[in-house]
């Protein structure tokens, strides 16, 4: 297996897991995630929409007519909402950091700048989940 | 094996990536906020709303042009893909705010 990984990659390459430092695992991730969280937002709109074009009574109808399907009934769709929350609080945080970096604070820290940010972020999503979740269940 | 090609790159673009990253934590946050905690008016939602879908957008294609811009795609390709994801950009706008039209009108 590591000799089939180092003749892909190469010993030395950049790309063999063995080389991948933590800022390149946050680089490839912050790809990754921005891929898929296009395709989210593609998927999240047109769900939105079909909610805001159905929209006959008041504000509150559309959002309680929301909150049923999305969270108490389909399981799946929870699932992939939490999958996302975690997978655009990592991004955003991350490129909070690398933002700082830009302006250059932090160059000298970029490890802990990472985990203090993973740590934000582990902390307002969980603020979500915890406080939000049981809103939307209507529990 | 070399992962980053020096691709062209526009400075501007660079920029509006940064600052449009910014306004998005922001404006993301206040968009979860108000979707579990909040009580806010059709038409603040819907100003939000929209806000919200031009900096994604622009955020998320002109990100994704980076990614495939780095599989060294030539002068022409860098062409097409610039095109093809601004169209697709206004399409998706244009889509997007077709869906809050009864927030923006009702508001």
């Amino acid at each position: 297996m590591t000799r089939r990984i180092a003749q892909l990659f190469g010993k030395g390459g950049e790309l063999n897991p063995r080389n991948v430092r933590l800022g390149v695992w946050a680089w490839l991730i912050q790809r990754i995630s921005g891929v898929a969280m296009v395709l989210f937002v593609a998927a999240h709109v047109i769900a939105i929409s079909q909610a805001n074009l159905a929209l006959t009574g008041p504000l509150f109808t559309m959002l309680d007519g929301l909150r049923n399907p999305f969270w108490a009934v389909d399981r799946t769709v929870l699932a992939i909402d939490l999958l996302m929350l975690g997978i655009i609080t990592f991004h955003g945080m991350n490129g909070i950091r690398i933002v700082l970096f830009d302006v250059g604070v932090g160059l000298r820290s970029q490890k802990v700048v990472f985990w203090i940010m993973i740590a934000v972020g582990v902390l307002a999503s969980g603020f979500i989940i915890f406080y939000g979740l049981p809103l939307l269940g209507g529990t | 094996m070399r992962v980053c090609s020096s691709t062209p790159t526009n400075v501007w673009l660079w920029l509006f990536q940064r600052i449009s990253a910014v306004l998005l934590v922001l404006v993301l946050g206040i968009h979860l906020w108000l979707a579990n905690f909040g009580q806010a008016s059709a038409s603040l939602r819907a100003i939000l709303g929209v806000i919200l879908l031009g900096l994604a957008l622009f955020h998320g294609l002109n990100g994704v042009r980076t990614v495939i811009l780095d599989f060294n795609v030539g002068t022409q390709g860098h062409k097409f893909v610039t095109t093809t994801l601004l169209l697709l950009g206004v399409a998706l706008l244009l889509f997007g705010v077709h869906g809050l039209w009864p927030l923006i009108v009702g508001g």
